[in-house]
């Protein structure tokens, strides 16, 4: 079954992941099903109850992907009182009417759900970013700012193999898996020997190594990524049995464990006798570790350098999301949700105190009539400042403004990169000295590479030049022409 | 992948001063690194990438002049001239036993200090072999107050001297991330808009852009992994977007033909029914049908001048190069109105086989040509304008909204829209154009326009409104940026200099489609309440998303 991560069918299938955005970062992972699974109970068979109302996942299914769904009515909280007996009896009541056309199955017949007054979702075909906001936390998520930058630093390409300790909750597991895909293994035909990209995921912890390798399952990335239950600062990253399996020959390894320095020894070109090297010998083998703390980092690159990596550096991502909205200030902006009551200019500000100046001054001269038989109390002055934008619709009103969201994540990790170059034997260099004669130099070509278009031009040119002269043999044979004029014309053609 | 230096690939080279340079490696041809030295180019190729070579005084019998350094070496190098070596930095330096701290305050600034003097230094260089060891040792020894150098400071006048003389060089493979920052160090970095690592991570990620896999396309099934891109950074993006489809490579398609790859596959399947077994049928350029990106451009041609390091010219592309038909192009013209464009609109027509037959040769290939270049423009303004795109990047001069009112009616539900800008303020304000506020004035206009009768006359809502703000959530604006650091013993601290410029900023959401139906946001009480209230406006950013009442 191809991913629906890789590559999404049109619509919303049954059976397949689906992301259900309530809002920007709040999104909710289903498994769509057609029937109740879970045995949740509701009449509308499986149903996803969310902030914003009940979706049963009929009213998901065939939908094409981006879709806007309403919610629906649910009744969410008669269902654990009624013994089973009870809601069978009654389903079979509630098949009369909406669904019709069922017959008596053994399958309790579902109700029609019917659209609520308010609430909606949107169904998103599944991607690693949506996934790392909507995973279930097991452990410190890497989120998308950090493993775009490790991927791409990491050169995790198509047709790659990645390593991956541990796997935590799984979200750099999705994003590697989506950068080095370049095909299913089950559908690539037999007489091809092309290097298909996998992921190695590694992880020392049984429970979520049963929860991701149901995730993988679930998400149609089988043969695309290998859990593996390992503690591979003892066993390495053999795949299989440790230190006799197979290698994963891996191009990159993405190293997220305490202590790293630990599980270098299993990264090496040369292991002990009997093993394989994990790493792929045809390639560099790029490698980042993932580490919070200074001192782990530190003492990851001590251990790095005394074991040949090179290019070792060290960075931090820094990365803040920004609000924008528009800030209104005004003296008109009475009542106006999030304005500033207060002067746009000095000019405002000005005629403000001296209105309320004069009203204070009516408002004390009336003050000595108060008693007398005709006095009224002053009313309060309309405002009638008028605010520069007033004229502009609602939305297009203030200032537009932006600034750092509120919640900054202002340190996630120390990521250190490095690089291991393949092995270069006595022999592969002797080799390579047969092929390219270290002294053989030619002298470079004059001819550029042309293009097409210089080509056709050039040709252009020279039938131009061929008319000329042409034309000019002519002009010679019926009038002489002057030697000033000839030598003009042919530096012309020279040019 | 880049397993070894292949003849005619780019390189960079990374020189003792830090330089990055360019060179294309031509067999048999002789690379000169100017005052670091010359080397023939085969003495490097079919080696692996990231060795350090030394460039040795002496050739031997057969002529090889390089050597390479081993890591150790290197390691060792940058940990004494980091003052690590023998010296016990703790002891001598931070003072914590007891001991005189050595500090600069004896040292007096002036330029005598060396006394080996320019001429001698010249002298020195034609002389001296050692590729440049033995000039740094010479200066070291001639330098009068070396003993007054604190371990640190010592180290950093090695390790300048050493950058200045050394004769040696790092081979490193020009991928997009190596072509990105040698352009934002070494040249001028406002051509690609200052685009650096973490902006293309993250585009990539956003825009969803990866390799559309092995299936079959079937009849009537929506082809996998279309991309749409605009790009003004000289095809930096669409190198950056191939690389991550696997297509930029030439050996992409190498590798292909020893052992079949997908890119090649697509082009031969339709090629197959066509014309069975026989060999000699050329690609038709951008024929391909999955795991592709097309190229909206405002000129007549798109500016892809940078995909030359990748083996591909614009001009004169390679029929074998994977982007040969995995890459098309579209004019904003050909686009929008097709029918203005010269090719498009003037099909040549098409001759029957005898009368192609009675041609003479030339005036048939003609015939063909032009055959085929019309065939070609059609079928790719043809699918650009039926749409369904799987994402849309972009890093543009053009307004971005102006991109946006075009483009994202063409993009499959769920596809990712990203834009990238150097700049905030163009993405800050196409962030309020799809701002709640606008979102409920553009549907109850809409609202309000259509029960004027069936056949409503929307183009008022198209004034108001540049874009349609309900068919793209949720605007998210970002930015994102690396700070590298120093890691030695002791002295670990972030780098003390680094580049300014463009900070860079990354907008993206996903392509929805609204439910037709009236809907109502469902919020928390409190909120509804407050909706009753006679002057408070209806939405906040925070509880409802797209409120239609």
């Amino acid at each position: 079954m191809p991913s629906p991560f890789l590559n999404p069918n049109p619509t919303a299938g049954p059976d397949s992941l689906a992301l259900l955005q309530l809002r920007r970062d709040q999104i909710v992972p289903t498994i769509l099903r057609d029937h109740d699974d879970e045995n949740q109970g509701y009449f509308e068979g499986k149903v996803t109850n969310t902030r914003f109302g009940s979706f049963p996942h009929s009213t998901l299914i065939g939908k094409p992907w981006g879709s806007q769904v309403v919610a629906s009515k649910v009744d969410t909280g008669s269902r654990g009182r009624r013994s089973t007996n009870k809601r069978k009896a009654e389903d079979i009541e509630a098949s009369a009417t909406p669904t019709g056309t069922e017959e008596e199955t053994s399958k309790p017949a579902l109700r029609a759900p019917v659209a609520a007054d308010s609430g909606f979702l949107h169904v998103l075909a599944p991607t690693p970013e949506a996934w790392t906001i909507s995973l279930p936390h097991r452990t410190q998520v890497v989120y998308t700012p950090d493993y775009s930058y490790i991927l791409h630093r990491l050169r995790a390409r198509p047709g790659c193999t990645v390593i991956e300790a541990g796997a935590g909750s799984g979200s750099f597991t999705h994003a590697s898996a989506r950068a080095v895909f370049s095909g299913y293994p089950e559908t690539e035909q037999a007489t091809k020997k092309r290097r298909l990209g996998k992921v190695c995921s590694f992880e020392f912890h049984e429970q979520r190594v049963e929860k991701v390798k149901e995730e993988i399952k679930d998400h149609g990335l089988d043969g695309l990524v290998e859990v593996t239950h390992r503690d591979v600062y003892e066993d390495g990253f053999l795949l299989g049995e440790p230190h006799t399996g197979k290698s994963p020959k891996a191009n990159a390894i993405f190293l997220d464990l305490p202590a790293p320095w630990l599980a270098l020894k299993h990264l090496v070109r040369h292991p002990p006798a009997g093993q394989e090297s994990a790493l792929d010998p045809e390639s560099p083998a790029y490698l980042c570790t993932f580490s919070p703390c200074l001192e782990q980092a530190e003492r990851t690159i001590r251990t790095m350098r005394q074991m040949g990596w090179l290019n070792i550096s060290m960075v931090e991502v820094a990365q803040r999301r920004i609000d924008v909205k528009r800030e209104r200030v005004g003296l008109d902006a009475e009542g106006e949700r999030g304005a500033t009551l207060f002067p746009q200019t000095v000019e405002q500000a000005v005629s403000k105190l001296r209105s309320d100046e004069q009203h204070a001054k009516l408002v004390r001269e009336n003050r000595s009539n108060i008693g007398l038989p005709d006095y009224e109390p002053i009313e309060k002055a309309e405002s009638t400042y008028k605010d520069r934008d007033a004229d502009l619709p609602k939305y297009a009103q203030g200032r537009l403004v932006h600034r750092s969201e509120i919640d900054l994540r202002t340190h996630t990790s120390y990521l250190v990169f490095a690089i291991l170059p393949r092995d270069w034997s006595e022999e592969d260099e002797k080799k390579c000295r047969e092929q390219w004669p270290s002294a053989k130099v030619t002298q470079p070509s004059q001819e550029k590479k042309v293009s097409k278009k210089q080509l056709k031009r050039e040709a252009g040119m020279e039938r131009a030049r061929k008319r000329e002269e042409k034309a000019k043999q002519e002009q010679e044979t019926q009038a002489e022409p002057t030697d000033k004029t000839e030598d003009a014309s042919e530096v012309n053609a020279e040019a | 992948m880049h397993s070894y230096i292949r003849p005619n690939q780019w390189v960079a080279l990374k020189l003792p001063s830090d330089q990055l340079k360019l060179v294309q490696v031509i067999p048999d041809t002789v690379i000169n690194l100017g005052r670091f030295g010359t080397f023939a180019a085969n003495q490097i190729l079919g080696r692996p990438l990231y060795f350090t070579f030394e460039i040795l005084d002496s050739r031997d019998e057969t002529g090889h002049q390089l050597r390479v350094l081993s890591a150790t070496e290197l390691h060792a190098e940058t940990l004494i001239a980091d003052g690590e070596g023998d010296v016990e930095p703790e002891d001598l330096d931070t003072g914590e036993n007891g001991a005189p701290m050595r500090t600069n305050r004896e040292i007096i600034d002036m330029n005598s200090s060396q006394k080996l003097t320019l001429e001698e230094i010249e002298e020195l260089k034609k002389e001296s072999g050692g590729a440049g060891r033995d000039i740094v040792a010479k200066l070291l020894e001639s330098h009068s107050a070396i003993d007054q150098k604190t371990a640190f400071s010592l180290a950093k006048y090695t390790l300048r001297k050493r950058k200045k003389y050394m004769k040696r060089f790092t081979v490193l493979p020009l991928d997009v991330g190596m072509l990105a920052n040698y352009l934002m160090e070494e040249r001028d970095a406002q051509k690609t808009m200052e685009l650096r690592d973490e902006h293309i991570g993250l585009i990539g990620c956003w825009g969803n852009v990866h390799h559309s896999g092995n299936l079959e396309v079937a009849e009537g099934v929506k082809p996998h992994g279309r991309y749409a891109v605009v790009d003004e950074t000289a095809g930096l993006v669409v190198a950056a977007m191939a690389e991550r489809m696997g297509i930029l490579y030439p050996h992409d398609a190498e590798e292909a033909e020893e052992q079949p790859d997908v890119s090649a596959e697509t082009t031969s399947e339709t090629q197959d029914e066509n014309a069975p077994k026989t060999r000699r049928i050329r690609p038709q350029q951008s024929s391909a049908t999955t795991n592709t990106i097309t190229v909206m451009h405002a000129y007549a041609q798109p500016n892809l001048s940078l995909l030359k390091y990748f083996g591909y010219d614009s001009n004169n592309p390679d029929e074998s190069h994977p982007l040969y038909t995995h890459l098309k192009s579209v004019s904003w013209m050909q686009l929008l109105e097709p029918n203005s464009d010269p090719i498009y609109a003037n099909e040549p027509p098409a001759l029957p086989a005898e009368e192609l037959a009675e041609m003479k040769q030339s005036k048939r290939t003609t015939y063909y040509h032009k055959r085929n270049r019309w065939q070609k423009v059609k079928s790719v303004v043809d699918e650009s304008r039926a749409g369904d795109f799987d994402g849309l990047v972009m890093a543009t001069l053009l307004e971005p909204s102006s991109v946006l009112k075009t483009m994202v009616p063409l993009l499959a539900g769920s596809a990712p829209v990203v834009i990238y800008s150097p700049n905030v303020e163009p993405l800050v304000e196409l962030m309020d154009m799809y701002s709640v506020s606008r979102r409920t004035a553009f549907i109850e206009k809409k609202r309000e326009l259509e029960s004027k009768g069936e056949a409503a006359d929307l183009s008022a809502l198209y004034e108001e409104f540049v874009v349609d703000p309900t068919i793209l959530l949720p605007p998210t604006l970002q930015s994102s940026r690396v700070r590298p650091w120093q890691v030695l013993p002791g002295r670990t601290h972030p780098m003390m200099t680094g580049r300014g410029g463009a900070e860079g900023y990354i907008f993206h959401g996903i392509r929805v489609f609204p439910s037709t139906q009236t809907i109502q946001a469902a919020g928390n009480l409190r909120h509804k309440r407050r909706k009753v209230e006679p002057k408070s406006t209806p939405a906040s950013d925070r509880d409802v998303e797209m409120t239609s009442q």
